[in-house]
């Protein structure tokens, strides 16, 4: 393997911190929110790549293909509900969602 | 895979095959009878494993008595929630098969969840249930509060799949398998890759447990979700959670860093769950924040797991589980039109409709630990645990905590047997059957674990060692 491991965590890392970063700071637009959700998730499938090359097996790939899976359809389920919400109030803006309090 | 391995999965198959048999009948013939059929479904899917008990194999997944005891649980609590959901629906207009067939995949995944031996199908089955709650929780579209709640409860769910998954991830990065028994076998090492793993993972599912300080989500999911709903969602989901957990417990007990963020998490979901539920006004999110609390009296069991603290989490989350079916089946029940949310919009009510009066006041007893509801006996094994553990200052503080909670759960039970506010005299309207079933069962075996709990003990001493 040409890349090390310690240089694909380091890549995982800094795209799931700005993923986890871009969640907090963008917390006014649902879309933002699941793209910075999605980021999330790719760092996770790279880890779980580089996992899989380092020891040789498949099980990383594998899970890296189920987390595809899941996250297609947890986009779908999301995309579904903005469109009800947005339908409803006009605004993907979050602050506007605010019903419930206490 | 042999014929046995099959026989052993069969009440997983019996589920999986029930829901798409729902989604397809569904879709031939709408109609209110696919709650009856979803609902036997479930009970075949039980009475199956119950009348052929067999272990089984498959990469990933093994049916053992510990899976069947976790899915048998599931099962009633799922039986029961589609009772419930069964009236509130028709009354809300909730139409249409996707509700049972939504709630029949949830006990999929909470089934293979439990029953996992590797992460990937770990993984796999808590997604796969959760994700059949962000569909149940938004399933009402007329409500003004469903979308919102679901949409919350996405966000924060896919923000734990995340971090639930780079656990996973970077304890597969360290040890190069996803096998649960060869990442115990290899034991903890030095490696921080692999600490940082399970550190996140323990994250993940204090998510999934709404745990202080990833509970931010629980309050507005339970207040706006369908009532039915919330009375799943806060037991047969937190009851898998634990499983889950329970399965996770041998790679992390013995490491000092996952003591210290089980006590944490047990110290700050106590305080905050109790301190939060003294104040509310609305019944869901006071028993959305007591449910906060009672978690951290199941995360202060395991931080006590080499002294049994184990299966007296395990017990008391059975016993949570019956108290929070009967406290919300009552809400469910109680409800009209429009939910019934209001702690005082419940004065009199136990004179009105005694079933449902009394159902959530056993509840509310059991969930504040005053006998002969069973609620004292899964606190005195927790604490008991605590003490033998040697988690004196977290028992003390539990202790004290379960007592303040005292004053808002007995704030219900005194307004449900005060004289209703003048003008109103209420028509009851009469239950149905199948309400009545589902409100009796989980207030009698609270009742039942609260008298005579040794049978429960010794069966989860037996499967959890």
């Amino acid at each position: 393997m040409i890349v090390p491991l310690e240089h694909i965590l380091i890549l995982a890392a800094l795209l799931f911190f700005l993923g986890l970063g871009g969640l907090l700071a963008w917390r006014t637009n649902l879309i933002m929110m699941l793209v910075c959700i999605e980021v999330m998730l790719n760092a996770v499938m790279l880890v779980f790549v580089g996992g899989s090359t380092q020891w040789g097996n498949a099980d990383g790939q594998i899970f890296a293909i189920f987390i595809m899976a899941l996250t297609s359809s947890e986009v779908s389920l999301a995309l579904a509900m903005v469109v009800y919400l947005h339908r409803r109030k006009r605004t993907v803006n979050t602050d506007l969602f605010s019903e419930m309090k206490g | 895979m042999t014929l046995f391995d099959l026989l052993a999965f069969m009440p997983l198959v019996i589920l999986a095959t029930g829901a798409i048999l729902c989604l397809l009948a569904g879709a031939v013939r709408p109609g209110g009878y696919l709650y009856e059929l979803a609902i036997v479904v479930v009970a075949a899917s039980m009475l199956w494993s119950l009348a052929l008990p067999a272990d089984g194999m498959l990469p990933g997944i093994s049916v053992t008595p510990y899976a069947r005891f976790c899915a048998l649980f599931l099962d009633l609590a799922g039986i029961t929630g589609l009772l419930l959901a069964a009236g509130y629906n028709r009354c809300r207009g909730i139409v249409g098969e996707e509700y049972p067939a939504t709630l029949l995949f949830a006990l999929v995944g909470m089934g293979a969840a439990c029953a996992a031996t590797d992460l990937l199908i770990l993984f796999l089955g808590l997604e796969a249930f959760t994700f059949a709650f962000y569909i149940l929780v938004a399933i009402e579209r007329g409500s003004e509060r469903g979308g919102e709640a679901g949409m919350k409860y996405l966000l924060n769910g896919t923000l734990s799949a995340a971090i639930l998954a780079m656990g996973i991830a970077l304890v597969y990065c360290s040890r190069g398998t996803l096998q649960l028994a060869e990442l115990a076998a290899q034991g903890r090492g030095a490696g921080h890759l692999y600490l940082a793993g399970l550190s996140l993972i323990l994250l993940g599912l204090a998510f999934k447990l709404s745990l202080v300080p990833a509970h931010l989500w629980t309050a507005d999911v339970y207040q706006g979700a369908p009532a039915p709903v919330t009375a799943l969602l806060s037991t047969a989901s937190k009851g898998a959670s634990l499983a889950a957990l329970l399965l996770l417990m041998p790679l992390v007990t013995g490491w000092p860093g996952s003591h210290a963020i089980l006590w944490w998490l047990a110290l700050l979901s106590m305080l905050c769950g109790n301190l939060a539920a003294l104040v509310q006004s609305s019944i869901k999110r006071m028993l959305a924040w007591s449910s906060v609390a009672q978690m951290g009296y199941v995360g202060l069991a395991l931080t006590a797991a080499p002294a049994g603290g184990l299966r007296a989490a395990a017990f008391y989350v059975v016993i949570y589980a019956a108290a929070g079916l009967a406290t919300f089946g009552a809400v469910a029940v109680l409800s009209d039109q429009g939910e019934r949310d209001g702690i005082d919009a419940y004065r009199g009510l136990g004179y009105a409709n005694p079933l449902a009066g009394a159902a959530l006041a056993v509840g509310l007893f059991s969930l504040a630990g005053i006998p002969p509801a069973a609620g004292l006996m899964g606190k005195f094994a927790v604490f008991a645990a605590a003490l033998r553990g040697g988690e004196t200052a977290l028992a003390v503080v539990g202790i004290l905590t379960a007592l303040v909670s005292v004053f808002y759960y007995l704030r219900v039970v005194v307004a449900l047997y005060m004289r209703p506010a003048e003008g109103e005299c209420r028509e009851s309207h009469s239950l149905a059957i199948s309400e009545v079933i589902a409100l009796a069962a989980p207030t009698l075996v609270t009742l039942f674990l609260g008298v005579y709990p040794s049978p429960l003990l010794d069966l989860l001493a037996r499967l959890i060692s």
